[in-house]
């Protein structure tokens, strides 16, 4: 305790704040540079996501205080309290002190709290759901597809849009465009006021768009629900959307995307999606071969088909699962890469006449897109 | 009292594999449950390499068959969190919580071996899932129903009940040792021994036991629940027969939230030991300590629901409020640790910068998961890679650190020999060089939106250079393991000798011999206070009126 004054002291507290100082200019470099930047979510796309983004923001500044504030007290102890070779003498044995243990309880308790209260805030706007929204899309998710019906007034489904099918090739597709509902996506009017239920036959899987800052479970047995406006200034942007719950070994390909359209554009792209989702299939040319294939406990009857060359025919295609399990026959190369003929899916208890173009002779490979992994077999044209 | 340990005549040993196989010594026993907990680091390890070097470069390049990929993240968690985390710590804590308590050997010492041989077990049924037709369990460590039920997109498989089993065998082990550990604490410590001077490692062993054993037999009924719909036809979590998919994750995080406390209270135990030794002062705050321990252990059990806010079947503000305040104890233990080292003289042994490291990297993790009890922001950072980061940086960054603080610490204790200290401090800095090049980057690429649990993302959505520089620190962290192997291995034949004290440490298990008797102790120091090797060290300082609250005054 009576240590000779120590002449030692004044540098190593020099170096101590030096690296103290090091640190916030390190910290405050990472910042100005831009790198920062990647701390931050992404830009907030609609108004809910901003409202978090808001929060997020606050917490991250406290994070970084505190995280500055005892990273540097750590690492001032480390630098200025270092034990000499030689020195045997016990520094004070310093047992604690009720009003600084006080103190940093009292603090972080009035932090938290505040904390508490502005997210409680933010998540009765995020969170909140209205009783007449502008827009209502259903969307369901199931391994390994999302579908989405869009909702008239009264709940009827009006149009649906299926992904991944129109996301492959379609002949809806020619020209890729944004207005166009045969290329996919989940289009949505800007500024307006869009509420989306959820809802899975299957396992659990979770809507999620990164710019929306928002994801929320899609669970089998309840309906989820939530609202979000898109900001006006995104008219024309598309948004990656994803699954975000593991769902199988097809979780990956779970992909989406929403298009924010201004109102105009949404009309147009809406009307076509409603004739898409209304035509009556072309009717099948007489004399035409038929194959039938059908899909059960997500296999299908057979491993080998047998189609004429050069001749269009027609798969006779029956989906014997339960509603909820969607299949297709999607004919592709032997080896796998280059896709033939797609058609869309069709659910469980459903059946189709898919027509196909003629095909040069050769082996080809005809799968469900949905469960690549187990149902798939061999076309073989001689 | 286990009075036939004490015996000191024990020494016609049948053969030291055969000693081994049967002992029922606490500290033969704690050290099998290191090598055991060790060696499926490595294996657990094994699996995050792979998943790492899947994602380094956009792409399907070692799994071609995704379910593999999804076996591999499913079983390093699972390893890691049953196998490796919580047995090592129990391990640890099982060689020395009866020395700091002066106490000959555990309460029930064949029970004790009972609990430590079925870990091996439920590892090799869990393993036993890779042979199994269908695979390993690949539902991730969580198996969430629907989709760890029987179907063909589901979870066909028998490793899937391999891995149930395996859970039911290992918590069995974890309930048996946590009564074990009660019943030590409560009935042998040693004259003088009150609960308020038994040292911090002791503390946490008795908040984590009784955690242990109010939690596990919850998810053992999970664990049950999800068999018999599995193989019995029920439809517990099957929504359309009566059942309910959210059940599970309720039941399932009842036990693993405070499981987390479970991995993490003994590494804090080790620190709390850790730093006062290595900067000659004692633990600032030893009461404010104990308490924020116990708080953390019974708001731990308060907050299960944020792992579930995205499902919309949650409360949301009572478990938002619940998850802020828990960050009010874990602050004060970090308050605490700083103020423990603040004015002290510190030695930068190996085992000290391991606990150092836990300090800065567990901080990064309690500020990050502060993130997520804010609802709103967990809707965006919930099941992305910034949730991987938080876990981890609580997890590795706090636990696997404490843990090699605790074996760099007790190594000399339990062999006789130091470990090379230049070995060790190559260890740490490959280890926290590979370890924040692996998971800060996580942060970024969880913000900007990549969901976890995949093996392959859009090559054009930006992540490639983080998921490379990831998956470079996965292998920095496999690589600095190698120097501790290669440490123990030579530090076993030529380390120096270490003799009873190395460190000048505080508590009872360095007032006996390195490595100690079979019986513990040939005679203890006075107990008066929560250092009694330090007061034996420092006659002079011991009695200090009002030093601590119990204290009588001077005799």
């Amino acid at each position: 305790m009576s240590s000779p004054p120590r002449r030692g002291l004044a540098p190593e507290a020099i170096v101590a704040g030096g690296v103290v100082v090091l640190l916030v200019a390190l910290v405050a470099a990472v910042f100005v540079s831009g790198i920062g930047q990647n701390l931050y979510p992404p830009d907030a796309a609609t108004s809910q996501a901003k409202d978090t983004r808001g929060l997020y923001d606050i917490v991250f500044a406290l994070a970084i205080a505190i995280f500055l504030a005892v990273e540097g007290l750590i690492i001032w102890s480390i630098i200025r309290y270092r034990r000499k070779p030689g020195d045997d003498e016990l520094p004070p044995q310093t047992h604690g002190n009720n009003l600084v243990e006080i103190i940093w309880t009292v603090i972080p308790t009035v932090i938290v709290l505040y904390l508490f209260a502005i997210s409680y805030n933010t998540l009765n706007t995020v969170n909140a759901v209205s009783d007449a929204p502008d827009i209502r899309v259903h969307a369901v998710a199931m391994q390994f597809v999302w579908k989405f019906e869009y909702l008239d007034g009264s709940g009827n489904v009006m149009a649906t849009q299926t992904v991944p099918y129109y996301a492959t090739t379609s002949a809806d597709c020619a020209q890729a465009s944004m207005t166009n509902a045969g290329c996919g996506g989940m289009a949505l009017p800007v500024g307006k006021k869009i509420q989306i239920t959820l809802d899975s036959p299957d396992v659990i899987h979770a809507w999620y768009v990164p710019r929306f800052l928002f994801k929320r479970d899609v669970i089998p047995g309840q309906t989820n629900k939530f609202e979000f406006t898109i900001d006006p200034g995104d008219a024309g942007q598309a948004f990656r959307g994803q699954c975000a719950e593991l769902c199988g070994t097809g979780h990956r390909t779970m992909l989406f995307t929403v298009l924010g359209l201004s109102s105009p554009d949404y009309d147009t792209w809406l009307k076509s999606l409603v004739e898409i989702t209304n035509r009556t299939p072309p009717p099948v040319p007489s004399g035409a071969a038929t194959l039938q294939l059908t899909a059960q406990n997500i296999q299908f009857d057979k491993t080998s088909l047998e189609a004429p060359a050069n001749q269009p025919f027609v798969i006779d295609f029956k989906n014997m699962d339960p509603p909820g399990v969607m299949h297709n026959v999607q004919i592709r190369q032997s080896d796998g890469t280059t896709v033939i003929a797609d058609q869309p899916t069709i659910d469980g208890g459903n059946e189709a006449q898919y027509q196909y173009q003629g095909l040069a002779p050769g082996t080809y490979e005809f799968i469900c897109i949905v469960h690549p992994s187990i149902m798939h077999g061999t076309l073989t044209v001689p | 009292m286990a009075t036939h340990v004490l015996t000191p005549a024990t020494t016609a040993y049948r053969s030291g594999l055969y000693e081994w196989l049967t002992t029922t010594d606490h500290k033969k026993i704690g050290i099998m449950y290191v090598i055991n907990s060790f060696l499926f680091f490595l294996i657990g390890g094994f699996f995050a390499l792979g998943v790492r070097a899947e994602l380094a470069q956009p792409g399907l390049q070692i799994f071609k068959d995704e379910h593999v990929y999804n076996e591999f993240f499913s079983i390093h968690a699972t390893v890691m969190i049953f196998l490796f985390i919580i047995p090592m710590l129990a391990g640890l804590g099982n060689y020395i919580v009866p020395l700091q308590i002066g106490a000959p050997d555990m309460a029930f010492p064949r029970i004790n071996a009972l609990s430590f041989w079925m870990l091996p077990m439920g590892g090799i049924l869990l393993l036993a899932g890779f042979l199994a037709s269908g695979g390993a369990a690949a539902a991730g460590w969580t198996s969430y129903p629907p989709l760890s039920e029987v179907g063909p997109t589901k979870s066909p498989g028998s490793g899937q009940d391999l891995w149930i089993l395996s859970i039911i065998l290992i918590g069995t082990s974890s309930i048996l040792g946590s009564i074990n550990f009660l019943v030590t604490i409560f009935k042998m410590r040693a004259p003088g021994m009150t609960l308020f001077r038994m040292p911090i490692m002791v503390w946490t062993m008795l908040v984590t036991s009784v955690l242990v054993l109010m939690a596990t037999p919850v998810i053992t009924s999970a664990l049950v629940m999800l068999f018999i719909d599995r193989n019995l036809g029920g439809t517990f979590f099957d929504p359309f027969h009566g059942g309910n998919a959210v059940l599970y994750q309720n039941v399932f995080w009842f036990y693993s939230h405070p499981a987390v406390y479970v991995m993490v209270l003994p590494a804090m135990g080790i620190v709390s030991e850790v730093l006062p030794v290595f900067s000659r002062k004692p633990l600032f705050g030893y009461k404010a300590f104990i308490f924020a321990t116990a708080g953390i252990g019974a708001l731990g059990f308060s907050v299960w629901a944020h792992h579930m806010f995205t499902t919309g079947q949650v409360f949301l503000p009572f478990f938002s409020l619940m998850t802020f305040l828990i960050a009010v104890p874990t602050g004060v233990k970090m308050f605490n640790w700083c103020f423990t080292m603040f004015r002290g003289k510190l030695t930068l042994s190996t085992p000290m910068i391991f606990a150092i490291g836990f300090l800065t990297m567990f901080l990064i993790g309690g500020i990050n998961g502060a993130f997520s009890a804010a609802v709103p922001v967990d809707f965006a950072l919930h099941d992305t890679y910034w949730v991987v980061a938080h876990l981890h940086y609580v997890l590795f960054g706090g636990s696997v650190f404490g843990v090699f603080a605790g074996l760099y610490y007790w190594f000399p204790k339990m062999t006789g020999r130091l470990l090379n200290e230049g070995l060790g401090k190559l260890h740490f800095v490959l280890m926290i060089v590979g370890f924040n090049l692996t998971f800060f980057p996580m942060h970024i690429l969880g913000l900007e939106g990549m969901p976890r649990r995949i093996a392959d993302y859009a090559s054009d959505a930006g992540w490639n250079d983080l998921n490379l520089a990831a998956s470079i620190g996965g292998f920095i962290i496999g690589i600095s393991i190698l120097p501790f192997i290669w440490n123990v291995f030579i530090s076993l034949r030529t380390g120096a000798i270490a003799g009873d004290d190395p460190w000048e440490g505080n508590t009872l298990e360095w007032a006996t011999s390195s490595p100690p008797p079979p019986y513990n102790f040939d005679r203890l120091p006075e107990i008066r206070s929560e250092r009694p090797v330090f007061d034996a060290r420092h006659p002079h300082l011991r009695h200090k009126p009002g030093e601590l609250a119990d204290e009588m005054g001077p005799a």
